[in-house]
This record gives structure tokens, sequence and C-alpha cells, in this order.
């Protein structure tokens, strides 16, 4: 396995369930997180991530179901009693310490010596390469110095879980991009399960190990990044995670774990059963990524399925060209990504031009949700 | 020059004069003080330092700058105080009657002092309570109060509720995170907050007047003092000083402010 993560669970979440008044924050929460693996809490604002991370902490009691960390219930535990500590969105990094005492803050209770206080600081700020600004004062720091001195804070009371607050998402783009990178690495280095809550989907893939997916306080999917790409189990996960082409379907016929469908534009498709989908029925929905089209002025002729139509807008991203193509029996256009390999835009809107797709692009969504019935 | 200055030409006219009007009267106020002659007229008789230096020699003078002190001190304490945890949970809770009690906090700024000192007179009577520097420092507290709170919660509206929560997750205690973070963050508030309360009970008169007794405050020492012809240079060189530290410690308490807004990134 690629990951560093071992099969010991160190989080057991069962049954967590999260009201505010009439509000449900969290509903019935099941979750297993293991020793030495970097989790992220994906979906989009409001949908109870950051709560389940906050009674993950202890600052949230749940209502309902039970928080096991280290095979010990948390019960009855606070916050300041847990093997857990937080990264918070804001860094809170306290503004009238400077950063040795900032990271220090922790340290300060356990009765350990001057000493060895001071051999863990530097040792915590060697690891987020802040080595030598102890003395530095909170107000001095950049946004991105800010979030590693949180992360040595955190860190250096060497917790068995660290929980981490839409960590980079006080930081302008690039950086974000580096830390994105260097969060990894240092996860993988020291070993402590990160457990990450963010509303960026890209952040979440590049970083974790599983991601689990949330809409609407449930938990709708956890998986790997690529298998949560290649595999979504409903129409929610599938547009929140990359840009996705939606095709109704009608269901002709299903043989041990293939489809045999039809689909407007497209015409006849033989697909894999999607083992992550729950429900199928004779109208299916399906998805094809954007970049997994080809599109081409003459027809093609190596594709399982092929459709001709109209570009009827461009949008060139830099790294990459979308095209928007209308086709006969599909009311939205299909999104086309190519890569941008020469310089060049090769079709303009009002161009005729040729879909082809491969039968194992086509990802079997299931059953087709209620709104989107005729 | 402003656009709003070309469109009314006379805006800066009227804005000088009002300000010499308002302060004019105070800046004669020092001026006579040293004026080597005892009818406040000009023209003016000369230099001269002796009604400051009488000023010492008054025992009455001294008995009240010392009741006054007290007052101001301990008035300063208990608003700061009540202020402190007032402004904490307006800025951080949401409960019920939060607008109705935060209003009536604030009603002090609003009632005539007359009104609530000759109520408070009747009130404290009438349960026994004597006139006295303790009933002074009560009414006091009253007035301060609305100051207080304002000050604590302009300390309080920039903290970030995340620093009292890392210190608790960092295995801080509730008690410890409130004396290692809430503290010395919010702790120039305070200290702007006991001087501004301290300077409001000191200036304070009409509450002082009717609750004082037979142990009089500065103000109402130097009230007592006007009817005495003889006396007024001694009270101008009194004012005088009492106008100087009061601006003083306002400013020192603004820049405690200002360093409260400024400490929270």
């Amino acid at each position: 396995m690629m990951e560093n993560r071992s099969d010991k669970k160190i989080i057991e979440i069962t049954g967590v369930t999260k009201r505010f008044g009439s509000f449900v924050a969290v509903c019935d929460l099941n979750l297993d997180l293991y020793q030495g693996e970097f989790f992220s809490l994906l979906g989009p604002s409001g949908c109870g991530k950051t709560t389940a991370l906050r009674i993950i902490a202890g600052f949230q009691d749940p209502d309902k179901g039970e928080i096991v960390i280290d095979g010990k219930s948390m019960r009855d535990v606070s916050a300041n009693k847990r093997p857990t500590n937080m990264v918070f969105q804001s860094y809170a990094i306290f503004p009238h310490l400077n950063v040795g005492n900032n990271v220090a803050f922790g340290l300060r209770k356990s009765g350990i010596s001057r000493s060895e206080i001071d051999d863990r600081v530097s040792e915590a700020l060697e690891m987020v390469e802040l080595d030598g600004l102890e003395k530095r004062s909170a107000e001095e720091l950049s946004g991105g110095q800010r979030q590693r001195v949180a992360l040595a804070r955190a860190l250096v009371l060497r917790p068995k879980v660290l929980l981490l607050d839409e960590p980079l998402s006080a930081l302008d783009k690039k950086l974000r991009e580096t830390m994105q990178l260097e969060l990894r690495r240092l996860q993988r280095s020291i070993g402590i399960t990160f457990v990450m809550v963010t509303h960026d989907q890209y952040e979440a893939m590049t970083m974790s190990d599983r991601i689990g997916v949330m809409f609407d306080g449930k938990l709708e999917q956890i998986d790997r990044p690529e298998d949560l790409y290649a595999r979504p189990c409903s129409k929610d996960v599938a547009s929140f995670i990359g840009g996705m082409n939606f095709l109704p379907a009608s269901l002709k016929e299903e043989s041990g774990n293939v489809l045999d469908i039809s689909t407007p534009g497209f015409g006849d498709m033989r697909i894999e059963i999607n083992s992550n989908v729950s429900k199928h029925g004779p109208k299916l929905l399906t998805g094809i990524r954007p970049e997994q089209l080809e599109i081409s002025a003459k027809k093609p002729s190596d594709y399982d399925a092929m459709a001709q139509g109209k570009v009827v807008d461009v949008a060139f991203y830099g790294e990459s060209i979308h095209y928007f193509v209308g086709l006969d029996g599909i009311d939205e256009p299909i999104t086309v990504a190519v890569p941008n390999y020469f310089h060049t835009m090769d079709y303009q809107r009002g161009d005729t031009v040729w879909l082809g797709v491969q039968n194992a692009s086509v990802i079997d969504l299931g059953e087709i949700p209620d709104n989107m019935k005729d | 020059m402003s656009s709003l200055q070309r469109f009314i030409p006379g805006l800066l006219t009227y804005a000088t004069l009002y300000l010499v009007f308002l302060y004019l009267p105070v800046l004669l106020l020092p001026l006579f003080s040293f004026n080597d002659g005892t009818i406040v007229a000009f023209p003016l008789q000369g230099f001269t330092l002796k009604w400051y230096g009488q000023l010492g020699q008054q025992d009455t003078l001294i008995k009240a700058l010392g009741n006054s002190l007290i007052v101001g001190g301990v008035t300063a304490v208990f608003s700061t105080a009540m202020g402190l945890f007032a402004a904490r949970a307006f800025v951080r809770y949401r409960f019920k009657g939060r607008e109705l009690s935060e209003g009536l906090v604030m009603l002090p700024l609003v009632i005539p002092g007359i009104i609530v000192a000759s109520s408070m007179l009747v009130l404290f009577i009438s349960i026994g309570l004597r006139p006295s520097l303790t009933t002074i420092i009560l009414g006091h507290t009253f007035v301060a109060l609305p100051f207080a709170v304002s000050i604590m919660k302009s300390s309080f509206d920039q903290f970030d509720q995340s620093l009292e929560e890392a210190a608790f997750d960092l295995g801080e205690s509730v008690i410890g995170t409130f004396r290692r973070v809430t503290l010395p963050i919010v702790f120039p508030g305070i200290v702007a907050s006991l001087l501004m309360t301290f300077t409001v009970s000191f200036d304070e008169f009409v509450l002082a007047f009717f609750l004082s007794g037979n142990e009089p405050t500065l103000p109402v020492y130097i009230w007592s003092q006007i009817r005495f012809p003889a006396k007024l240079p001694n009270t101008l060189a009194l004012g005088s000083l009492l106008l100087f530290f009061s601006i003083l410690l306002l400013m020192i308490a603004e820049s405690f402010r200002r360093r409260a807004a400024k400490s929270q990134i």
C-alpha cells in the first residue's frame, strides 16, 4: 500500500449525532480512522464537517453516539484532557507571546523541566522550518509562518491525532499549494494521524490517504482520492469532486458486473457497474469526466461511442481549454477539457465537432435522482 | 481643500468660532490661576505661583482630595470588574434579554444626574445607609459602569474566540486559560477602563454633592469654596491642576485602548 497508515484504529466514531435547535449538524456519523493516516472531511460549507471535527476535539458534546480515541471512550473527557490537538482556521496564535512561548504554551503545564521545554520547542520549530525564530514576536509573522507556528504548537505535545480546521484557507494560492505538499510530507515523516476539514476538493485529494465526503450532516462516501474520483457513489459526490458531465441513460440489460445502456447523444454503451452505488433502476444516471472525452473535427474511429454536436462556448484556463458542446437530446452542453499542448485553440464557437468516449470512462451513478426525473 | 469646504465657504470660520467658544473659558481657568490678583478680570496683574503654593496648606482640601482618590479608586475597580464580565457576556453569548440588559447597563449615560442623585439619596436613606464615601462609591459605580462596559466591549469585540479554545485545547484549564490568555490580551482595555472610570468619578459633582454628607469630594469642596471671593484664585489653581491631570489620564487611557485594539491580530 502506498500510504503509511497501519491497521490500528486510532479513532472510532459510532452513531454520533449533533443538533443545534432543530438543525441537524451531524447525523449518525460512523467513521473509523487509522493510526498514521491523513484523513480529510470534505464538503460544502454548512455540511457539518467542522462540527464533526469539534466533536472529536471535545469542544462540542454529541447528542448521541460515542467517540473512542486510542481505545479510550471520550465521554466526559473535556478538550484539554484529550490526546488530540488542533490547528485552528485563524491559527489562533497568542498575540501577547513570542514564537517560542506560543509553542511552549502547552508544555508549561506538564511539569517538564525548563531545559527540556527549550529542547522540544526548538525541535518542533525545526520540524516546521522555523528554526531559531523563538524570539520573534507574534505580530511580525507572515501568514505562512503563523500556520507553521500553529502546527509546531500542536505537534510539540505529541498528540495521538492532529486536527486541522481549514488549515490552508487563509493563505494565498501559491503558498497554499506549497503548504499542501509540505503538510503531507510532515505528516508522513512524523506518522501522526491527521484529520483535516476542508471545502477544497483539490486540497483534499492532493493531501489525503482517504477522504470522507459530507453533505447535510451525512457522510456520503469514504474512499481513497482516486477511487472517489473514479467511482463516486452519488450525483452529489460526483459533482463536488472534479468536473462531471451528467448523462441520463436507460438500462437495457444487466448481466454480471456490466450494464448495457442507451443514452441520448452517444447511443448504446456497455459500462461497468459501480460497486459504490446502492441502487439501480430502469432509469440511470451516468457521468463522464471532461478530460476523458475526445474532441475532433472529423469522426474519430477508435472510440466505443461517438456523438456529433456544436461548440456553444469556449473557456481558456491556461493549462487546459474547455469546450462546451451542445448535443441533440441533452439539455446541458457537454464539457470537454483539452490540455493546452501547443498554445492553440482548435475550435471556435459554432464549429461542428465530434466527441468520442470509451466505455471505461463512463461512470455508473445508479438510479436517477428524483429531482432529475422528467 | 475638501469638496465640502468649497461648497460651504463659511464652514472653516464656523468650526473655528465653535471651538473658541467651547474651549476659551476652559483656557481662562489656568490663565487666571497664574494672575497676581484676587479679582478675576482683565487686565492681568502679573505672574505668580502663590495660589498653587497655598493649596498644600489647606487641610480640608487635602482631606477632600483624599476622599476623591478613595472614591475614584474603588469606583474604578468596581465598575471595571463588573464591566469586564458584563462585556464578555454581551459579546460572547447569545442569551434571552441580552439587548435589554445591555440597554439597562448603558442607561445611566442618558438619565439626568440630578434624578439619579435625588432618587439614590432617597433610596439609601430609606434602607438606613447614611450619606458617606460608601454611598458616593455606589452612585459613581452606577454612572461609571457604561464607560467600563463600552471600553471592555471594544476589547472583547476583537478578541478571537479560538484563542481561548486553543489554550484549552493545549491542555490549560478554564481558569488557567482566562489567566494566561484572556486577561493578558484584554489587559490594555482593563487599564483604559480603570483610568476612564477613575476620571469619571473624580470629576463627578451632582451625585457626590447629594450623597457626600460631611465627607466632600474635591468637586464638592471646590463648589463650596466658590462662595468666598478671597479663595477664588486658589480654586482656579486647583481647577487647573484637575483639568491637567484629567486630560493626562484620559490620554493615557486612550493610548491603552488603542493598544488593546492593535494587539489583537
